[in-house]
């Protein structure tokens, strides 16, 4: 912490020798930057310099300054059109979109943002260039410096490319994200037709208080903790699944492993939403399996022991919250074992065969070989992978919408009061938020929690591996 | 009327020509009859349209203005291509695509590049709303998201009609189903949205539809089943309509009044959990019951037109559909209610080519297309002189239409209604499970439905 | 004696999880043979069978049924997509596996984390920045909207790069070759697993997608769309008791080609996911 405050110290405290001990040409340049490169006859960086600076201009007055001027109202002026019946065409207003100016201000809040970086560090090499001059030392070419691009600078250019996508498709639209969850973006306040705006931390609020009618509070809870139980649930099922299998195949008695472990690979090269859907299908109230089980009498069986609601000719599979969410588990089971037998079968195989051989010298049983020595191995090994696991099962948007979309309907009046449903992930919850009720707002709200929960589980298991030794380990 | 006090459209005069004259056969050419709009502009003023209080006021039969022709305006300032997207459900693509093909030669002069994409009507409201400025210059929907999509402004208004009188030629129904705030803003294209009971003639006899209870025990002696989809709000209203309950949307167009836990609201909901205790009446998925009528197991079902076909083949000659039964609520029989539907086409305001887009959609829902769309698919026309005819008058699944109509009423709810509806529906379709007081489960959905829109 | 039962006893365990496995995709491959439409809910095997579903996908397309254009338009996007997430990839992972710079590491927490970021949050934001570029309902939208974040996904890539010996790189540098030189000549021949693996399971995300791809493909107009939006619309609440059947078969044709390329990558994913600490 205090290693980054100084950085950041030391940072501006670069700004300011510049400036100060600067000759004329480093403090032109900070108006005109390719001033200091002309001054030291870096003639195509100077002008290149110049290009960035005018097509900033150019920017700014072009497209940030009208979209800024309106971001404190998200614009004003309603959508109206007429219609002229007699030469049926229609005029349109010059009207403000409300999400257009959010987006085009958050956009050009990062251009000016990355801007002034680049102004910061052009200083900065500005005032090296005038050092090195003064020390009579050698000045780059400019094809030195494109040279370098491929050298020592090499990081620059290959992260170029890469951050460019990233912030494009993931840091741009968090920002938006976040913004929205402060506005009233919602059905009643859609652009282009109507204006949404800024409402502050009222969505924020809506989440945590309870009342009868706005039960984001109780549902968010509720969501909350079945999310948890879930990824708990689906991350360890099939995990320890994955390994009992893939030891179970390797076993020296099983007769054709590789046969084997093919048949369960089927089961998973088929694409996920086609077997999902299909299983839906397989259990629905009326479906196959159902009929199969009416037939050996096994509902019955069932509704005498009571776990079948009494008036019901099947087995609610999928449509009753108990049944559902035990179904949902299994099903996943079923998804993600043969993923993690793959996985175990590799790792098994490298296991020092001389440890569990000398454990078995001394007397030890299978279970103890396989709690003392196979799982630490493994829980090494993949302990990453099992994090990334668990964060992904937080968000497994597809078994959950696949499997209950359209067939499951809540019986918690107040979840569905706030259109939720027991067996909703966060995710999925704010998936229907937006796209059935258009609810940015609250799904805004609900997003940037998400990310908060999975951004806290990463970090704390991440940075071990990363600020570890690990890395160096084998190179 | 309006200070555009027009001319009688040429539509109207020719429809009535038509009706009289050609009775009611292929599509007109609107571009044919243009010139006919200069001719006598007198034959009658534009009707009011009927019971003129509670009707949509239309700014009338609309058109030509002392002489100019619109259409033929748009005609000469329409240079190019005109660009045109559609939507129609995946069943009636193959109806549409015919008559965009009519429409193509009803205007010879103009070169058309229309496209035509699925979109059910049902569903077609989570598209539109995503990006309404994406959407189809003309779509298809059913009548119940016309209030989420007029308040999303993508429905232009229907100012003016062009080749035929959308108003004073369809059902008064369609008309106000199609209407917000009394402006019109789609063009009604069937009138069979709704529901009605269909059975199997071999199981149950004319008398024993007459009441929920009847049938049911009938069906438990034959060991089969009646489906209705129960856990929906679409369905389970007419238990609670049926009881003289109320639920209607309030004059903002977005919250509701709903009287369900009212007195009597109780005994409603004890009824379903006395019907549906036997097992033999279901709470079953739409898409559930098409298989189940397939197999035998479902001999009656709530449903509407669109499983017609699949009951006439199942069933055969005793396919048979009727108005939905009584039941008893509170020791009185009361007449199940319905929501009677309307499916509409809308143009969407963004379109490039309004003009033309409208003229489109007058074109879809004309007389001869109604009367296509009936003959290709069943599908009960609005427009009343499609609907007058012989074939229409007896088809029963319309008959059965007919005969509820007295007991439905058109579908206006805010948004707040289908989530705790369909959740009481599955409380109640599961016997009530954690044994939650009547009352307060009534309570706390129509605290549900009636929040407040922020 | 004993021996023996076991011996039973466990491929009989075997057996009936191989059938529970298997079960559900047998269901899937029958029912494509299916004469009948929509679901068969009381016999597991049709009772009648017939090549007709395939026939309908294959030769029969209509404004709903486009079978051969969405295989089509899936491919193209596939290959595309493939393509450019190995490119950010590689350039990411080794970037952070190999080069040295300050901020490195908190480059690296920076974007993992974005990484766990769910793509379904920021789904409409994406729509309108691709709708101000006029990229919706178009593939190269699509291209866009699979890889251009790619580059988040470097941790296995990376992990595996950790694993080549700084040694040889040393030696380059020290013969004059540039860090570029290096990425080129020696780093990229020696990732070939992890490249196969990068490409087989970047290229398969297309098929696998719905959500995006019906969000970003809104026209309605079934020639655009891809294998999972036109399969997923079949299962829709009016399409189903027709198109059951068609979807069986449709999701039979996809998955040979797909199940190939997995049982390619699979000795790949697992040296990948286990940060190439295993060598199979």
């Amino acid at each position: 912490m205090k290693k980054a405050l100084n950085a950041i110290g030391n940072y501006f405290k670069n700004i300011g020798i510049a400036f100060v001990k600067g000759d004329v040409w480093v403090k032109l340049s900070a108006v005109l930057m390719g001033a200091g490169y002309m001054a030291r006859k870096q003639v195509i960086n100077g002008i290149i310099m110049f290009l960035v600076e005018a097509l900033f201009v150019v920017l700014c007055v072009g497209y940030a300054a009208p979209n800024l001027a309106k971001f404190g109202t998200l614009g004003t002026v309603q959508f109206e059109q007429v219609f002229d019946p007699l030469t049926m065409t229609s005029t349109v207003n010059d009207y403000d979109n409300s999400f257009l100016i959010l987006l085009n201000s958050i956009i050009a809040l990062f251009l000016i943002v990355v801007f002034i970086l680049f102004w910061i560090a052009n200083m900065k090499a500005v005032y090296r260039l005038q050092i090195r001059k003064e020390n009579g030392e050698h000045i780059n070419t400019f094809k030195e410096d494109v040279q370098s691009l491929f050298n020592e600078k090499f990081h620059i250019t290959l992260l170029t490319l890469p951050a460019i996508g990233i912030i494009l498709m993931n840091i741009l639209p968090i920002l938006v994200l976040v913004a929205v969850a402060f506005t009233n973006y919602d059905q009643q306040h859609m652009p282009p037709n109507s204006l949404f705006t800024w409402v502050g931390w009222s969505n924020f609020k809506n989440l945590f208080t309870d009342s009868v009618t706005v039960t984001f509070g109780y549902s968010f809870r509720k969501v909350l903790t079945w999310t948890l139980e879930w990824a708990v649930l689906a991350t360890f099922t099939t995990y320890i699944g994955g390994i009992l299998l893939a030891k179970f195949i390797n076993n020296k008695k099983t007769k054709l492993p590789k046969m084997w472990r093919t048949l369960f690979i089927i089961a998973i090269a088929v694409p996920q939403f086609v077997t999902l859907l299909l299983v839906r299908n397989f259990f629905a109230d009326s479906g196959i399996v159902n009929t199969f089980c009416t037939n050996i009498g096994l509902t019955d069986f069932l509704r005498n022991v009571g776990l079948v609601p009494s008036n019901l000719s099947y087995i609610p599979f999928l449509t009753n919250p108990g049944w559902a969410k035990v179904m949902i588990v299994i099903i996943n089971i079923w998804v993600g074992i043969p993923y993690q037998m793959l996985i175990a079968t590799g790792v098994l195989m490298n296991i020092p065969e001389d440890q569990i051989e000398s454990a078995r010298i001394d007397g030890a049983n299978p279970f103890q070989i396989f709690v003392k020595i196979t799982m630490p191995y493994m829980l090494f090994v993949t302990g990453p992978s099992l994090i990334t696991d668990f964060v992904k099962n937080i968000n497994n948007f597809n078994v959950i919408y696949l499997l209950t979309q359209d067939v499951y309907v809540t019986s918690d009046q107040l979840l569905a009061n706030s259109n939720a449903k027991e067996i909703d992930l966060l995710v999925t919850w704010l998936f229907r938020l937006t796209n059935e009720y258009y609810n940015y707002k609250m799904a805004s709200v609900i997003g940037i929690i998400v990310f908060i929960i999975c951004a806290a589980f990463t970090l704390v298991t991440f940075t071990r591996t990363i600020k570890g030794d690990k890395e160096e380990e084998f190179q | 009327m309006k200070k555009k006090v027009l001319a009688t459209l040429l539509a109207t005069a020719m429809t009535v020509g038509c009706l009289t004259g050609c009775g009611g056969g292929a599509a007109e050419s609107p571009a044919a009859e243009a010139p006919a709009a200069e001719a006598p502009a007198a034959e009658e003023p534009a009707a009011e349209a009927p019971a003129a209080d509670e009707a949509p006021e239309v700014e009338a039969p609309a058109t030509a203005e002392e002489g100019t022709d619109p259409v033929a305006n748009l005609i000469a300032a329409t240079t190019g291509t005109v660009t045109l997207k559609v939507w129609a459900s995946e069943e009636d693509q193959d109806l549409t695509n015919k008559l965009l093909d009519d429409f193509k030669a009803a205007y010879p002069d103009v070169t058309f590049d229309i496209t035509l994409g699925a979109e059910s009507e049902s569903t077609a409201k989570d598209t539109v709303l995503t990006d309404v400025e994406a959407v189809a210059d003309v779509y298809a929907f059913a009548d119940d998201q016309i209030n989420d999509l007029v308040n999303a402004g993508a429905l232009q208004e229907v100012v003016a009609n062009y080749t035929f009188d959308v108003v004073n030629e369809n059902a008064t129904g369609a008309v106000e189903a199609a209407a917000v705030d009394g402006k019109v803003y789609a063009y009604p294209m069937t009138a069979d949205n709704g529901y009605f009971m269909f059975y199997d003639s071999s199981v149950f006899s004319e008398s024993d539809v007459q009441s929920l209870e009847k049938m049911i025990e009938v069906a438990d002696a034959a060991g089969k089943k009646i489906a209705m989809d129960i856990s929906n709000g679409w369905y389970i209203y007419s238990f609670f309509q049926g009881a003289g309950l109320e639920l209607k949307l309030n004059d903002d167009g977005l919250t509701n009044t709903c009287t369900w836990n009212g007195p009597g609201g109780t005994d409603v909901a004890q009824a379903i959990l006395d019907l549906t205790a036997s097992g033999v009446l279901v709470d079953m998925s739409d898409e559930d019951m098409a298989t189940q009528i397939a197999e035998g197991n479902v001999v009656a079902c709530v449903n509407g037109t669109w499983r017609a076909e699949t009951a006439a083949e199942a069933w055969g000659d005793n396919y048979a559909a009727t108005k939905l039964p009584t039941f008893k609520a509170g020791g009185k029989d009361c007449q199940m209610s319905s929501y009677s539907g309307y499916k509409l086409v809308g143009v969407n305001p963004h379109s490039a080519n309004v003009g033309w887009a409208m003229l489109l959609a007058e074109f879809l829902t004309n007389e001869a297309a109604q009367t296509a769309r009936f003959e290709a698919r069943g599908l009960g026309p609005s427009n009343l002189a499609a609907a007058s005819s012989d074939a229409v008058q007896a088809n029963p699944a319309i008959a059965a239409l007919a005969e509820q109509a007295a007991y439905a009423t058109p579908q206006r709810v805010g948004g707040n209604f289908w989530s705790p509806a369909e959740t009481l529906g599955q409380i109640l379709a599961s016997g009530n499970p954690d044994g939650t007081d009547l009352q307060e489960l009534l309570d706390t959905t129509v605290e549900g439905i009636t929040a407040p829109v922020e | 004696m004993k021996k023996t039962i076991n011996s039973i006893l466990r491929h009989l365990v075997l057996f009936l999880l191989a059938v529970v496995w298997l079960i559900p995709i047998l269901w899937l491959f029958v029912t494509s043979f299916s004469g009948y439409k929509g679901i068969n809910t009381s016999h597991f095997f049709p009772e009648t069978w017939t090549l007709d579903n395939y026939a309908q996908l294959f030769l029969r397309s209509d404004s709903i049924v486009q079978y051969n254009r969405w295989f089509l338009n899936t491919l193209v996007i596939a290959i595309f997509t493939c393509l450019i997430s190995t490119i950010l990839v590689l350039m990411v992972s080794y970037t952070m596996s190999k080069l040295r710079f300050p901020g490195r590491k908190s480059l690296m927490s920076f974007s993992i984390i974005l990484n766990m970021f769910p793509g379904v949050l920021s789904m409409i934001a994406i729509y309108f920045i691709l709708k101000t570029f006029n990229l919706t309902n178009s593939h190269i939208g699509m291209i866009i909207v699979y890889s251009a974040g790619a580059g988040l996904g470097f941790l296995i890539c990376k992990g595996f790069m950790d694993t080549i010996s700084v040694s040889l790189s040393e030696a380059a540098r020290l013969e004059g070759a540039s860090e570029a030189k290096i990425f080129w000549k020696i780093i990229i021949p020696l990732s070939k697993p992890i490249i196969v693996y990068t490409v087989i399971s970047s290229f398969l995300v297309p098929w696998g997608d719905f959500v995006f791809a019906k969000l970003m493909l809104n026209s309605g107009i079934a020639t655009d769309w891809t294998v999972a939006i036109g399969l997923f619309n079949m299962l829709g609440k009016s399409m189903i008791a027709k198109y059951f059947s068609v979807f069986c078969a449709g999701g039979v044709v996809i998955s040979v080609p797909i199940s190939i390329l997995f049982l390619i990558m699979q000795k790949f994913y697992v040296e990948g996911i286990t940060g190439g600490s295993v060598k199979g």
